[in-house]
């Protein structure tokens, strides 16, 4: 038996622990999704996967109240959260169905409610494009499915999957990562609990404890948790960690609680991924908003003309290509 | 200030696009696993026009809309290629493509028989309401 992941390195094995245990709500939802998943896809089964299906609804619901940040109600809130959860649900669904027409749906399901969340992003042009494109493409997929799939009725293939167990676990295994990445990146709570710690701290004892790491002895200069630290803040604040490190360094708490809650007001006041609002005066190279259709095309015919020209000739060559495979006559469909 | 964050719409990016991978693997209809990699780059659109409004900054939605550009190509290529397997087989399953692979990997086989397919629900039995009426003898003239 190989592992794919060589955890024989006991640092990189320890790593691997820290992340798992740092985001283990993260963790479990995806495992709960991923093992619902498994449980859906089409195998040869006696009874409906009633539980499967509960599981999945349970962690698109824990992963839309635990790690969709929300300042507020707000219609475009409401909105999201419709539109994801149908674009999600749409495709589990495509992965359910065992029957192609009704996957094939589904997958029109995913692309109506992207095309939503398109526009709440403030890109009318795109969803329009997209809607068109995708509706024309889905039209003739959906024709393909009917003509072929339909003509000796259901497949047994259709019915089964491939090594679902494993493409589960693939599945779980990436969505973790990614929900983790996207985690430690945006999530700004952890720092801004041990950053109010340390900027109520009553001793400096109290904040070596907290940094309890072997170089945490009072005295020291530097500290692996304050490199943590540092890594755990945007750009934005990187600039205000010395501070901290040099009221550290000097042993100074009144200077170090002064320094920490700085840090703490500054960080919270910083929208992290905040989206650009709404201007409708800004010239047209620096908004998305308002004038998107004049943007866009201002942006495609002067910045990124030669990958437009070369995204024609790539359409000429596909549909070249496309009837030069499939237009031999004399076969026959059939 | 919009009330939706940019990790909202990447978190949910992430589902779709690992939703597509899932499907990918798993499916063995050709036009199904096509979908599936439609999906995924369903997922990834959405990050990019996520970043271009985040940015404010056009890149992300031309970029998106190259990628539906190479998109129908793929779709055109894609469809065509299947005709062309569909003919030789007469059927979708990938797995009956299987000798393409490394000659030393074991062949899949089903295992596991289906459950028999529900019989047909039975055409319901109408009762005859009321009395027959009276049938005319024979069709009388419409002059």
């Amino acid at each position: 038996m190989v592992f794919f992941l060589d955890i024989t390195d006991a640092s990189r094995g320890a790593a691997l622990l820290t992340l798992v245990r740092d985001f283990w709500p993260l963790w479990a939802t995806a495992a709960l999704g991923c093992a619902g998943i498994y449980g859906l896809l089409p195998q040869a089964r006696t009874s409906k996967p009633i539980w499967a299906g509960f599981g999945v609804a349970a962690a698109i619901l824990l992963a839309g109240l635990w790690f969709v940040r929300q300042d507020g109600v707000w219609p475009e809130q409401v909105l999201f959260y419709a539109f994801s959860f149908l674009a999600v649900v749409g495709g589990i669904l495509m992965l359910a169905q065992s029957n192609p027409v009704h996957a094939a749906l589904s997958f029109a399901l995913v692309v109506l409610n992207v095309c939503g969340l398109f526009l709440l992003l403030a890109a009318p042009f795109l969803m329009a494009a997209t809607l068109i494109i995708y509706a024309g493409a889905i039209v003739v997929t959906f024709l393909f499915v009917i003509m072929l799939a339909q003509q000796a009725g259901l497949a047994s293939a259709d019915a089964r999957s491939r090594e679902p167990f494993l493409a589960s676990l693939a599945g779980f295994v990436l969505l973790g990562a990614l929900w983790c990445a996207l985690d430690k990146t945006y999530n700004l709570t952890p720092v801004l609990r041990e950053l109010d710690l340390v900027a109520s701290a009553k001793s400096l004892d109290e904040v070596a404890k907290l940094w309890s790491e072997p170089a945490a002895k009072p005295g020291a200069r530097t500290l692996p948790a304050l490199d943590r630290l540092k890594n755990a803040l945007p750009r934005e604040l990187e600039y205000d960690v010395p501070e901290l490190e040099k009221a550290w360094a000097k042993q100074d708490l009144p200077a170090l609680t002064k320094a920490a809650a700085r840090l703490r007001d500054q960080a919270a006041k910083l929208k992290l991924g905040a989206l650009k609002p709404r201007d409708r005066d800004a010239p047209v190279e620096a908004p998305v908003t308002a004038q998107n259709v004049a943007g866009l095309g201002r942006t495609l015919f002067t910045r990124y003309l030669v990958p437009v020209e070369l995204a024609g000739v790539l359409l000429l060559v596909a549909t070249i290509g496309a009837i030069a495979i499939a237009g031999r006559r004399g076969e026959g469909l059939r | 200030m919009s009330p939706v964050n940019l990790q909202s719409y990447l978190i949910v990016g992430a589902a779709l696009f690992v939703l597509g991978m899932v499907g990918f693997l798993t499916r063995r209809n050709l036009i199904l696993m096509f979908l599936s990699a439609e999906m995924m780059l369903q997922g990834v659109a959405l990050n990019l026009v996520a970043f271009s409004r985040y940015h404010g900054n056009l890149g992300g939605q031309v970029l998106t809309l190259f990628i539906v550009t190479v998109a129908a190509c793929e779709a055109a290529i894609a469809l065509a290629l299947i005709l062309m397997l569909y003919r030789r087989r007469k059927s979708l399953d990938v797995s009956l493509w299987q000798e393409l692979r490394e000659p030393e990997l074991e062949p899949i086989v089903d295992e596991a028989p289906l459950p028999p397919a529900p019989l047909p629900e039975p055409m319901p039995h109408l009762t005859v309401a009321g009395p027959e009426p009276m049938h005319p003898a024979e069709e009388t003239s419409h002059v």
